[in-house]
């Protein structure tokens, strides 16, 4: 189940980071990379009356490892990320989620598999009529979590995406780079095991883009899994990281970090 | 730019041991924060509205107000027959031959009966007397020489007599022997029962049906509400929140809804009760001389708005499960 695969991490950025990744609890409970948090086994999708979008899609995706989901437009990003997030189902094949085989969770069971998930979507999802606040304390009101804690995750996540100064706004006072980095905050403000993002650059400016990506390695040299949909392929390639490409729902190249030019 | 994470360690967000949104199990306690937290939000969503939530509960109190004030009208209208009943009397006309002995005899033994309170003899002269104060009858009694009037027994049932036993008192009297006609003043209170009978089927019946009604509307404003919000459900739904949790709210709102028109038609109730008070005290005065206005007691107009309440709670929470069913 796991694959040998070591993460960049370690390997591309700084000497820092092995003894800053030593210190972080791994989300599958295994104190080893490459344990697979995310695992495709010949996965089909067919949406009703439509093609297939996903065709015997295969691969993992090991904790701590940050990928990239690429292909053109209808080549089935959004749909794969979807499959995660149980806002669709597979037709065929089985996905495992942190040990999790996806197709035995129950209409009960997707509340509870979502709150350990964070999703980021290229249309932010925000609610409009409340403050960034309340918006990113949503996953922790929804857990159940005290107060208090709430407030004081609610502030650094903020912090982390640098937008506590404007935690009391509405989301429609904030440019659209802001709403994305509330979008974000929300996302991760539940430490979730896995990071998921449809397109989260799909609007913003190239130099505010490759910030919001900066930020997403961030979270995934503290060890959260990152997997992001997006058809930027210059971007892509800056950030050096795996990159799985799609065509026409099947999976045509898996490139590992260390490979992208 | 540092390629060393800026974020420090011990950040509330990165250093706890555990992932996850809980740090400990507190289910009670996230469950009477999130009820609290839903009945607030949603009577400030009402309030933010005041004028949808207005006509909203003023159309589900005036459903609820209508059966309070029918069965206010007919308690007060079975009152005021019972009061009214008390001056019932009833004329028993003995036969021509009768004589004084035979009245007496016969008012004895009816002062026995269970359903009469009094009986008081009228003897032909005071019959006479009684028609000699009639204007025009004097001139025309005068010429008689000998007075045809029977004896007559005037019979006061016992106050609070049913209607029925009322009935079955004059037919045993018609039965008596030497009697020649029973006159019974009071044939208006057997009719008057029998339509406070089917008023009072009918009151059920239209309590039944506007209960209905209410719960429509009820279900109505909540299925807008919903509606009007299934970008927000869509949102909730996506991160982790589960349909209870998304439903609260609503739950909330039809039980604000149905409370606040609760009040509200007890209100209009009591409103009625004070109307009818003059009307009915004079109403009062001209026949039994003292008559009060028939009030709903104190637990009615309580339950009215807990039961409003109830209803207001079942028609959000068909209509919420009937409308995210289908979201996921
Ligand atoms: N709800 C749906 N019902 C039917 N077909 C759908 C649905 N959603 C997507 N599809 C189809 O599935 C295929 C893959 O769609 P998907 O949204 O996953 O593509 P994508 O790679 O995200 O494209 P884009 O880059 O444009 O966002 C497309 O052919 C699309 O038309
Ligand atoms: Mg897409």
């Amino acid at each position: 189940m796991c694959s040998p695969l070591r993460p960049e991490p370690a390997a591309a950025n700084s000497h820092k980071a092995p003894d800053l990744l030593a210190s972080i609890p791994y989300p599958c409970g295994i104190r080893d990379w490459g344990c697979a948090v995310i695992r495709f086994d010949q996965v089909s999708k067919r949406y009703e009356g439509g093609h297939e979008a996903l065709s015997q899609l295969s691969f993992e995706v090991a904790a701590g490892e940050m990928a990239f989901v690429t292909g053109h437009s209808g080549a089935g990003k959004s749909t794969l990320l979807k499959l995660l997030g149980l806002i669709e189902r597979q037709s065929h094949g089985v996905i495992t989620l942190d040990g999790q085989n996806l197709s035995k969770v129950g209409r009960a069971g997707i509340p509870k598999l979502r709150r350990r998930l964070g999703m980021v979507f290229q249309d932010h999802r925000l609610l409009m009529d409340r403050t960034v606040a309340a918006n990113v304390e949503l996953p922790l009101m929804i857990g159940g979590m005290a107060p208090a804690e709430r407030n004081k995750r609610v502030r650094a996540a903020l912090e982390k995406v640098g937008l506590l100064a404007y935690e009391r706004q509405l989301p429609a006072t904030l440019s659209a780079g802001e709403q994305q980095r509330v979008g974000i905050a929300r996302a991760i403000v539940a430490k979730p095991m896995l990071l998921i993002a449809d397109e989260p650059t799909g609007n913003l400016d190239p130099s505010l883009a490759v910030e919001i990506m900066d930020l997403f390695a961030e979270f995934q040299q503290v060890g959260t899994t990152v997997l992001i949909a997006s058809h930027d392929l210059p971007l892509i390639k800056k950030m050096k990281k795996r990159v799985i490409v799609l065509d026409h729902g099947r999976l045509v190249a898996d490139v590992a970090a260390q490979e992208v030019l | 730019m540092s390629t060393q994470p800026e974020f420090p360690m011990e950040s509330p967000l990165l250093s706890d041991q555990t992932r996850g949104v809980r740090s400990k199990p507190r289910p009670v306690a996230s469950w009477r924060e999130h009820h609290g937290w839903s009945a607030g939000s949603s009577l400030r969503r009402l309030m933010s509205r005041p004028v949808g939530t207005l006509l909203t509960v003023a159309v589900m109190a005036i459903a609820l107000a209508l059966p309070l004030t029918f069965y206010l009208l007919l308690g007060n209208l079975q009152k005021m027959g019972d009061a009214l009943g008390q001056n019932q009397t009833i004329s028993v006309f003995l036969q021509p031959g009768q004589g004084g002995s035979a009245a007496d005899l016969m008012a004895r033994k009816l002062r026995d009966h269970s359903d009469v309170a009094s009986v008081t003899v009228k003897t032909p002269a005071q019959g006479m007397d009684e028609l000699a104060k009639m204007q025009g009858f004097s001139g025309a009694l005068h010429t008689l020489d000998n007075n045809p009037l029977p004896f007559v027994l005037e019979v006061l049932p016992t106050p609070g007599a049913s209607a029925d036993s009322v009935d079955r008192l004059v037919a045993d009297m018609r039965d008596m022997q030497g009697v020649d006609q029973v006159q019974d003043s009071g044939t208006w209170r057997q009719r008057l029962e029998a339509l406070l009978g089917v008023g009072k089927r009918a009151v059920l019946v239209l309590a039944v049906l506007l209960a209905v009604a209410v719960l429509l509307v009820v279900g109505n404003t909540v299925r807008v509400d919903i509606a009007s919000r299934s970008e927000e459900i869509g949102v909730l739904m996506l991160v982790g929140a589960s349909r209870a949790f998304v439903r609260r709210p609503y739950l909330y709102a039809g039980i604000w809804y149905g409370l606040f028109a609760g009040v509200l038609a007890a209100g209009f109730a009591v409103a009625v009760e004070l109307a009818l008070a003059d009307p009915v005290a004079r109403l009062g005065k001209v026949y039994a001389g003292k008559l009060q206005v028939d009030v709903l007691p104190p637990w009615l107009l309580a339950a009215v708005p807990v039961a409003a309440a109830v209803l207001g709670w079942l028609g959000a929470r068909l209509v919420s499960a009937w409308q995210l069913r289908k979201a996921a």
